[in-house]
């Protein structure tokens, strides 16, 4: 029975490498949640950690190369004074090269410089305009507006870089335009703004002013081809829209396609424009540089993985909170609960896989 | 509602569960002891929280790194499920059937182990047998991935019997032979785990059980006079339908949930504190086809639980009393820092969750306190006790100030031991309190100040009230 794709599938992404493993200092990374991407294939990444290893808690900065990782530095820890945090969350990077880390307990945005010196802080708790209740994902535009998503109050506030309150949209709710707990945010080339509507099972879009858009997705486990009816020994096959469970982060590339962090469906759902399915990643993860190094100086890790028959637990994503596509045209995941970076080639032409 | 009513509800709250708030105490009281019963044996499939804003806020539970993540986890769950009596069931089995992360170092492994407690506990216990014997972490613990068939290890196949179903003996008898624990581990050969992926450089990947034909002992076996080609499954059959085990479990639900039995190993010798209690559980046992809420039900509805005589006849756990007094004050009802510090308390008192000292578990009732632990326990209860920002306790201080304008010191005092219990204490006891009260001068709370005062004198009672022997029970 031949099959018709009602949808487009024109894309194809290739698995590169896999960048980083588990560390609570220096070459690696614990519970990444978020990442930003800066000049010279830097990437700046909000390690969360836990309370009990809090030495994990920090910033850390990588070189992702063409083909390996490479570690730069680390700065901030965890605690409540400046240039300290405890659960951070998000961060951003401005186009002086500063750093805005936002913190969902201390309800504060910490501000570094590329070097990692603590600069200042800005955001008090609460509820009105300009106060912020657990600020989750963060995104800078061009002109310098800082776009929080300020999770508890359910909606986004945009700032100055300095904190000064500009604006807000969004409430709780479920309807277009409302949001339960939202978490990541990012802007497309329009400066369109999208958030991952946590809680709502779904990402939204609106203008930069905050005029709702458009919204993608729907709570579920599924998203990929489905057949809807079968007609003359043709199977007509719908491409869904996104199902999701607990997005976190999203970002869209230069094409306009939607990347969605699907948090407890432990994917990636790469969506278009229009918000049709296009495919998903469940990872692919081999062992990094890092990783690499780090077996070789354990014999015992040789011995254990060569008796090991299915890596299959360890190649796929567990719970992923962010996602990106840099300059390379790569698409690169925060695998958050395996502490390292998942990273894809989006090619420019088809390809034969 | 009588004060009776009141008791008995505290009582089934703390012992089917972690206890609850006064508010929730007489709400349950509304509803009626018979509907809180049934709604505590039958939970919902759901994990009783919201899962995903704690792994929101605790994002290394997901893959549990340390045991302390496990453990802090574990904790929040305790404090916070609103399925109570699931929930404690997951510990009561986790005192009985003992794996220890010390051993098996792969701390996601054991909490699942936790995990399947919680799912099945109050379920049907051939279920839970089978489940436990192609666990991996017991299999890890107890030394069955060691066990070939071409040279057996007895650790799993014994202790199956004498700590986790059968026991040594009852009624002055032998449950088993030396050759039934030869039987027993032979069926159980080739029920291994898979190699499993090593924590570098990603972290662990828990354990998978798996089954190797080629070194499991087909032959003929003869278990507790029965005589076949017996595999694990079959040795599990077999258990379930000796009237030891259902005196096994029956004795044990009587200790964890009405009053202290003495160890296992003393049972062949020892008769049980209520034979009549648990001849109706055994009956239970038996009429269902092993099923424990069946067991519960007959439990929590009998005389022998509702007795006045055992309540505040325990003593406190550690968890319990970590457990108990976080959910008095109110305090991590949500995810917050913090918890790590309040979910090692246990350990500090003798339960080192998912760390038992031994396969027989702990030794509980009065071997809890010792003088180390007894310090832990008053110090935790008494500096939560005396937080009087805690929600709980300011609702304590907001119903203490309902009694009058200017209570009396033992109206106080009797009121405060009504939010904490109700409890009572030694008669000498109460008169220091009341002559403390007394030299604290009037206890009034009409102005801003008084209104402070009256605060802070009523969780410096409360953290005295924390200091008896008698807070000690539950």
């Amino acid at each position: 029975m031949a099959s018709v794709f009602l949808g487009i599938n024109d894309r194809t992404f290739t698995y590169s490498f896999t960048a980083g493993r588990s560390e609570f200092q220096g070459t690696g990374f614990r519970n990444p949640m978020d990442f930003t991407l800066g000049p010279d294939d830097l990437v700046y990444i909000v390690n969360r950690s836990y309370e009990s290893r809090s030495d994990g808690t920090r910033i850390n900065v990588f070189r992702i190369g063409e083909d390996k990782e490479e570690y730069v530095t680390e700065f901030g820890s965890y605690g409540e004074e400046p240039g300290q945090f405890i659960w951070p969350m998000a961060i951003a990077l401005d186009k002086d090269i500063n750093l805005y880390v936002t913190d969902e307990w201390t309800h504060r945005i910490t501000i570094f410089n590329k070097d990692g010196e603590y600069l200042s802080h800005w955001g008090t708790h609460g509820s009105g305009d300009g106060e912020l209740d657990r600020p989750a994902g963060i995104t800078i535009a061009e002109d310098g507006t800082v776009f929080v998503v300020d999770s508890r109050n359910n909606r986004v506030q945009k700032f100055t870089l300095d904190g000064k309150f500009l604006g807000k949209f969004g409430s709780a709710g479920t309807a277009n335009g409302e949001f339960n707990l939202p978490w990541g945010i990012c802007l497309d080339k329009e400066g369109n703004v999208f958030v991952a509507d946590w809680r709502n099972d779904r990402v939204q879009s609106f203008t930069n002013d905050g005029k709702w858009l458009a919204t993608f997705g729907r709570p579920g486990t599924g998203g990929d081809c489905s057949i809807a009816k079968e007609q003359g020994g043709m199977a007509y096959v719908q491409v869904p829209v996104g199902e999701f469970n607990r997005p976190t982060g999203v970002c869209v590339d230069d094409d306009g396609d939607i990347y969605i962090a699907d948090w407890l469906n432990n994917r990636v759902q790469v969506l278009t424009a229009e918000g049709r399915f296009i495919t998903e990643f469940n990872g692919d993860a081999g062992l990094s540089s890092l990783g690499i190094d780090k077996i070789k100086s354990n014999p015992d890790m040789i011995r254990q993985r060569n008796g090991v028959r299915d890596f299959t637990p360890e190649k796929v994503l567990w719970a992923p909170c962010a996602v990106r596509v840099d300059h390379r045209g790569r698409v690169i995941i925060a695998d958050t609960t395996r502490h390292r970076f998942q990273i894809y080639q989006k090619n420019g032409e088809p390809i034969l896989v | 509602m009588s004060d009776q009513q009141i008791s008995l509800m505290a009582h089934l709250l703390r012992r089917a569960g972690y206890g609850a708030s006064r508010d929730e105490i007489e709400a349950r009281v509304a509803q009626g002891y018979d509907s809180v019963v049934e709604e505590l044996l039958t939970p919902g499939d759901d994990p009783g929280i919201e899962e995903d804003l704690m792994y929101r806020a605790y994002p290394s539970y997901f893959d549990k790194a340390a045991i302390e993540t496990g453990q802090t986890e574990w904790v929040y769950r305790m404090i916070n499920n609103k399925y109570q009596l699931k929930e404690k069931m997951s510990l009561f089995w986790h005192t009985i059937l003992c794996a220890g992360d010390n051993k098996v170092d792969n701390a996601r492994t054991t909490a699942i182990q936790i995990d399947k407690f919680r799912d099945m506990g109050m379920g049907n216990f051939k279920d839970l047998l089978m489940m436990l014997s192609t666990d991996p972490a017991m299999l890890y613990y107890l030394d069955n991935i060691e066990s070939h068939k071409t040279a057996v290890n007895e650790n799993y196949g014994r202790e199956l019997l004498e700590l986790f179903s059968i026991g040594v003996g009852m009624d002055n008898e032998f449950n088993y032979t030396e050759d039934d624990v030869k039987a027993c581990a032979r069926a159980f050969t080739g029920w291994n785990l898979a190699p499993t992926i090593p924590v570098f450089p990603y972290g662990r990947t828990p354990f998978e059980f798996r089954f190797d034909p080629a070194d499991h002992d087909y032959g003929e076996k003869t278990f507790l006079g029965e005589t076949g080609n017996w595999d694990g499954g079959d040795i599990v059959d077999i258990i379930c339908k000796q009237p030891a085990t259902a005196r096994f479990v029956a004795r044990k639900l009587y200790d964890f949930f009405v009053a202290d039995e003495p160890p296992v190993p003393s049972w062949r010798l020892s008769e049980p504190r209520d034979m009549d209690a648990i001849k109706q559980l055994e009956k239970a046992y038996f009429d269902s086809g092993y099923e424990i809420t069946a067991m519960l039900r007959v439990l929590l509805n009998s005389d022998f639980f509702k007795d006045e005589g055992v309540h505040f006849a325990k003593v406190k756990s550690p968890a319990d009393v970590v457990i108990g007094t976080m959910r008095m004050v109110g305090d991590h009802l949500e995810p917050k820092p913090g918890l790590f510090f309040v979910a090692m308390e246990p350990k500090y008192m003798g339960l080192d969750l998912m760390n038992p000292p031994t396969v027989e578990g702990w030794h509980m009732g009065r071997e809890w306190i010792n003088s180390g632990s007894l310090i832990d326990r008053i110090n935790f209860a008494s500096s939560m006790l005396g937080n009087t920002e805690l929600p709980g306790v300011k609702s304590m201080i907001n119903r203490l100030m309902d009694i009058g304008e200017t209570p009396s010191s033992e109206q106080f005092l009797d009121g405060c031991l009504d939010l904490l219990g109700p409890m009572d204490l030694a008669d000498e006891t109460r008169g220091q309190l009341t002559d403390h009260l007394n030299a604290g001068g009037a206890l009034k709370h009409g102005t801003e100040v008084e209104q402070t005062e009256f605060a802070r004198r009523t969780g410096e009672t409360l953290q005295m009230i924390a200091t008896t022997s008698e807070f000690q029970f539950s």
